[in-house]
């Protein structure tokens, strides 16, 4: 028979059938259930294995502290494990399977587990598996993770997806119950911002699991009128579904809005939003979690938490048992029976552990009272409690109430202690909350529902008038005032039975006894030991209860026992989620440089240099491997001409009357001088003496330059630049922008390059080797008065240009260069051909500037101004950086004839040796820093530092490298291997 | 006259899409031209702009017009400010510095460094919310209001040119990856 266990009523809409599996098993709920309430109506108390020894577990709770009913939701790709029950959303066509067990769920084969407890107390695996150590990566570990754990992954990537979101508020109510709803009124009345987030898809939190009574109507419907009432007003913003899971600096909150139903129904729509909330204040309303009581085989499925079985019964009108049994150490117990009595269903017994009168009677119950219960009876689910008093009690739920936990977990994100409350034999938020962040309610501690809601009215008010809104003349909802006492009970004497205080990580009191006695004292410690209060419900509901146990084995205060650090996220939060649409080709943006389309066209191989997406080279029909397309593009460059997109490198404009000056503190070597029409080298060093980056400066008039950076320091350069003249020197006249995408700029090189542009070059422009000689600059005017600038620099060593347009004329420039260089053959060359060339030539490049080379290092010593301070001139004067004996950068060669083969030994990566030493630590003595095959020389050449190097050329030693086993012979040689002289770059 | 003729483009194609609720399109025809003031020079040259085109100085992320609405200044740092207005000539800075009529400034045109598109509608805050860690709110982010910010890695610069309508200037190479993350959002928002 289908939902046996559901009676009338509840928040469900028993007019609209919801069809789910359970196990392959078809099931039917309805509209406005849980997973967990459907299989609840169904019947169904067994709902998976326990961690370790495979007990049969059922449905604890009715909220995201679920310890046990964790499944796998979903197949295939969509399956997701470790999925609580108690707050899944029942929907048509859900599939869930329960996890953690070997053959059907009612009889795992791994029970057997179970018979072995005895030796598989705390600490088991570390005390059992240390011989022989080699086993354990093979052997145990494996076979430990097959027997213990819970769901499993698809293994496939997860197919739904994820975004983020910003939000603002003036307050941030966390929480929506009757605390954090009568909050929420007053603060939106007084006009501030508000949002109010809560975890469930209704807003209204205990009030729709309790039979209260509010205004006059019930408190279900209080919440609905309230809730109906705050999103008919703009400023405020109603977040359910949405857990708060961090609380981080500056009033930022971490905020997971479950949008399940949307994304089922649409596959493209997220399925999580990870809001970042930014908050003024907030007020945390977060209510309080039942806890257990640990006593003698309480893990049964039918045991469950007096408050889940109330949620079931009026929110679910789902009838958990039809004996059921309740046993509390506080008042509230007793609501669960009495709310059980009225709607009809049997209360077989009310057992209570304090000594004082029954608070009620309920009819056909019989009261125990200063009793425990110490056993139970059942495989697959309770059949019998047995009393302190010896009764046996037959019963088909048992509701435990502990007492109540306020979820302060929040209040502690920035390391907050909470404080110990012996009346409400609880902890308690205290002082040290997040700045800004206020507590309300049950989570504050205030368990009377008739007070929290004052404290809710009032404290939003509160705040609001903080923040300088006028608050209203509201009063706040009224309710009958119902009293909460409470004695502590934690564990009680269960003899030789087990009693579980952590039902996720199947610790026991015992458990907790041992690691006590072994010396783990700490509540840190112990955890970790134990595993206490770890996994998916990070001990909502053992935590407090294990605390209890710890301090009476210790016979130490609640306070001296103290609590674990709380950390976020308060709930888990799906790996998705954080990264959002970051996934993928979308993990960071990607920046097209202006012949990207052309490229494209050309079928150019494509390599990312940081965010750029740069060509990397030209394949042409007929080459098979990358190397015949490089080694074509340098020597088709180097013998007529080759152009290649250099946009990438960063570009300062600076504009002041200073700007020589601050240039001539910043680079090493003198710009006070650089005329008008000139493009000087210069080498920038960090403060520390090393070499941070080189580029060209161009001065283009009087009162403005334009600087090129590397294309990787582009920003950092930029940003030292910002920070020389805003804190070192703001006196200065300078003024300096980012130009680097307002000009597409195209590196022209070779023999042929000035031909080529004499073509595009406005007539009225000399670029002859006279009136634009090497170092040259200026700006000119190209295809009939478009604004250009054009450098005569050269990286590759050849006769050689850059030329800047708008970038609006970026993809055109590069076509009519193409265009126009046909009959030089002009070739675009990418970043390869590019590397090849500058090594030939022996320009440094990032692999060489890696933040230990100082300027000597680098063979640039010479340029330095001895006539001037600059940034890190001072440090750079250091004895030890002038040290000849220090890494200096020089070329290298191989030796042997056979070692020059294109198939040859890189030397890329190799360390340097000397010719008769053992290749170590001790005797290394430098190492290749780039390395590539040059077509030119026709065989492989690299850069490289060695101890002395400047003045060792012609030596030769050996290139090691232990990795790929090569060992040859090297020469070090000038890094200037190409054109030394420089003729080329003045023809 | 020369052989060959150079051909513009603008950063996205001059891309259009419209939405249920918000229309997200490229911004072409406006030029950007920064205006750096030299020290002790704000008065002088704020009194040229004002004589010239009745611009004053704006307030720290706040914008100003023109009298006759043509110029937009943007005040994003102390010492500069972004001249954002309707031209599309080679030489937005040579033109604007004529226009302003205020030799002590510096003039830098920054009009190919940012690709910009416009997310305007009724639910434009809703897609942008998604992207821009900024408070947008209409009272809080009011209209003439331009901040610079980082969305999704990139670094914007937003600026409110409407009621239900704003401007987003990222670098022109993450143009492509800026217009996607707009139309991510208005995938997963409408």
């Amino acid at each position: 028979m289908s939902q046996i266990n559901r009676i009338d009523g509840g928040l469900v809409d028993q007019t609209k059938p919801v069809s789910f599996t359970f196990n392959g098993q078809i099931l039917k709920g309805y509209e406005g259930d849980t997973l967990a309430s459907a299989l609840l109506a169904n019947n169904k108390h067994l709902v998976g294995r326990s961690f370790k020894y495979h007990r049969p577990r059922g449905i604890v709770t009715a909220g995201s502290q679920e310890p046990n009913a964790i499944m796998e939701i979903g197949h295939g790709a969509y399956q997701e494990p470790n999925t609580r029950a108690t707050i899944t959303k029942l929907y048509n066509g859900l599939e869930a399977k329960s996890q953690n067990h070997r053959g059907p769920l009612g009889f795992d084969f791994m029970a057997i587990t179970d018979f072995f407890s005895p030796f598989l107390s705390a600490g088991f695996y570390y005390k059992t598996f240390m011989w022989p150590k080699a086993f354990w990566e093979k052997i145990y570990e494996p076979a430990i993770r097959h027997s213990a754990g819970l769901g499993t992954l698809s293994i496939e990537s997860d197919p739904d997806t994820y975004d983020k979101g910003f939000r603002y508020c003036d307050i941030l109510i966390i929480g929506a119950g009757a605390t954090g709803l009568s909050a929420a009124l007053t603060a939106a009345e007084s006009g501030a911002r508000v949002i109010v987030a809560d975890e469930d898809f209704i807003m209204g939190g205990r009030l729709n699991s309790e039979t209260n009574e509010i205004d006059g109507m019930s408190g279900t419907e209080w919440a609905k009128q309230t809730v109906a009432k705050l999103s008919a007003m703009d400023n405020v913003t109603l977040m359910a579904d949405t857990t708060v899971f961090g609380a981080y600096d500056h009033g930022i909150y971490g905020a997971i809005e479950n949008r399940d139903t949307e994304a089922r129904a649409d596959s493209k729509k997220p399925r999580q939003i990870n809001w970042r909330i930014y908050a003024k204040r907030t007020i945390l309303c977060a209510g309080a979690t039942e806890r257990a009581i640990a006593f003698g085989n309480n893990d049964r499925p039918g045991i469950m938490m007096a408050s889940a079985v109330r949620t079931y019964l009026n929110r679910y009108a789902v009838a958990t048992g039809q004996r059921v049994s309740v046993y509390t150490n506080n008042d509230d117990g007793w609501q669960t029976a009495k709310d059980l009595s009225d709607k009809g269903v049997n209360v077989v017994a009310v057992v209570d552990s304090r000594s004082i009168e029954p608070l009620m009677s309920i009819p056909g119950a019989e009261i125990f009272m200063g009793t425990d219960v110490t056993d139970t009876k059942g495989r697959r689910a309770i059949k019998s409690i047995t009393l302190s008093n010896g009764k046996t009690i037959n019963t088909d739920t048992l509701a435990v109430s502990g007492g109540w936990n306020p979820n302060l977990h929040l209040t502690c994100h920035h390391r907050g202690i909470p404080t110990w409350n012996e009346e409400l034999a609880t902890f308690v938020p205290d002082g040290s909350v997040p700045v800004g962040m206020s507590v309300a309610g049950r989570a504050k501690g205030t368990m009377v529902l008739a007070d929290a809601i004052v404290e809710g009215h009032n404290e939003g008010a509160s705040v609001a008038s903080d923040l300088g809104f006028k608050t209203g003349s509201s009063k706040p909802a009224t309710t009958p005032s119902v009293a909460y006492n409470v004695t502590a009970r934690w564990g009680v004497p269960s003899g030789k039975n087990r009693a579980w205080v952590d039902y996720q990580n199947d610790v026991t009191a015992k458990d907790l006894k041992l690691a006590n006695q072994e010396g783990f004292k700490s509540v840190e410690h112990v955890k970790r030991y134990t595993t206490l209060g770890m996994a998916t419900d990070q001990g909502k509901t053992a935590n407090v209860l294990a605390i209890g146990i710890m301090a009476d084995n210790m016979n130490q205060t609640m306070e001296d026992t103290g609590t674990t650090i709380f950390r976020p996220p308060y709930n888990p939060v799906s790996m998705g989620a954080f990264a959002g649409r970051r996934r993928g080709m979308e993990f960071y943006p990607t920046r097209y440089t202006p012949s990207h389309n052309w490229s494209a066209e050309q079928n150019a191989v494509f390599v990312e240099v940081g965010m750029w997406y740069r060509s990397q080279w030209f394949p042409q029909p007929g080459e098979t491997a990358w190397h015949e397309s490089v080694d074509r593009e340098v020597r088709q460059t180097r013998e007529s001409v080759g152009i290649c997109d250099v946009t990438t490198l960063g570009k300062i404009d600076i504009k002041g009357e200073d700007v020589s000056e601050f240039l001539n503190r910043l680079y090493v070597n003198a710009f006070a001088k650089v005329p008008v029409g000139k493009t000087r080298y210069g080498l920038m060093l960090r403060e520390d003496g090393m070499a941070m980056d080189d580029g060209t400066t161009a001065r283009l008039s009087e009162n403005h330059f334009v600087m090129t950076t590397t294309t990787a320091n582009a920003v950092s350069v930029y940003r030292h630049m910002q920070f020389c003249h805003q804190c070192l020197w703001p006196d200065l006249d300078v003024h300096m922008i980012s130009v680097t995408e307002q000009y597409a700029q195209y590196a022209v090189a070779g023999p042929n390059s000035r031909k080529l542009l004499q073509k595009i070059v406005d007539p009225e422009h000399d670029i002859s080797n006279e009136a634009f000689p090497y170092m040259g600059a200026g700006e000119i005017s190209v295809c009939g008065g478009i604004p250009a600038r054009l450098f005569r620099i050269s990286f590759s060593g050849e006769l050689a240009y850059e030329i800047a347009v708008p970038t609006r004329y970026g993809d055109s420039l590069i076509r009519i260069l193409m265009e126009a260089g046909e009959e030089f053959n002009a070739i675009p060359y990418g970043t390869e051909a590019l590397g090849a060339m500058r090594i030939e030539k022996g320009h440094a490049a990032g692999p060489e500037l890696n933040g230990q080379t100082s300027a000597h290092d680098l063979g640039m010593g010479g340029m330095i101004s001895h006539k001037k301070d600059f940034i890190g001139y001072k440090l750079g004067q250091r004895e030890a950086l002038l040290d000849s004996n220090r890494m200096q950068m020089v070329g290298f060669k191989p030796v042997l004839k056979e070692n020059q083969e294109r198939s040859g030994p890189s030397m890329a990566g190799a360390h340097l040796v000397n010719l008769r030493d053992k290749p170590n630590t001790f005797t290394d003595q430098g190492w290749i820093s780039s390395s590539i095959y040059s077509p030119i020389f026709g065989h492989f050449i690299g850069l490289g530092y060695i101890k002395g190097g400047h003045s060792r050329k012609g030596e030769t030693v050996r290139a090691v490298d232990l990795v790929r086993g090569q060992d040859i012979e090297v020469e070090i040689v000038s890094p200037h291997m190409y054109d030394p002289e420089g003729e080329c770059l003045r023809v | 006259m020369s052989d060959y003729t150079m051909v513009k483009e603008s950063p996205l194609g001059g891309v259009e899409h419209e939405y249920d609720g918000v229309t997200v399109s490229e911004v072409v025809d406006q030029s950007l031209v920064m205006v750096a003031m030299p020290n002790g020079k704000a008065d002088e040259i704020e009194a040229a702009m004002n004589k010239s085109c009745g611009l004053s100085l704006p307030e720290m992320q706040q914008s100003t017009q023109s009298s006759d609405s043509q110029v937009t200044l943007w005040r994003l740092q102390k010492s500069q400010v972004l001249a954002y207005y309707a031209y599309d000539g080679d030489d937005a800075e040579a033109n604007i510095a004529e226009r302003f009529n205020a030799p002590s400034a510096y003039y830098t045109d920054q009009s190919d460094t940012w690709a910009m598109i416009r997310v305007s509608g009724e639910r434009s805050r809703e897609v942008l919310e998604r992207i821009c860690p900024i408070d947008l709110e209409p009272s809080v982010f009011t209209v003439g209001s331009v901040s610079r910010t980082i969305m999704e890695h990139i670094g914007t610069i937003i600026y409110r040119d409407g009621d239900d309508s704003y401007v987003l200037l990222t670098m022109r190479s993450f143009g492509r990856s800026m217009l996607h993350a707009i139309e991510v959002s208005v995938d997963n928002v409408l």
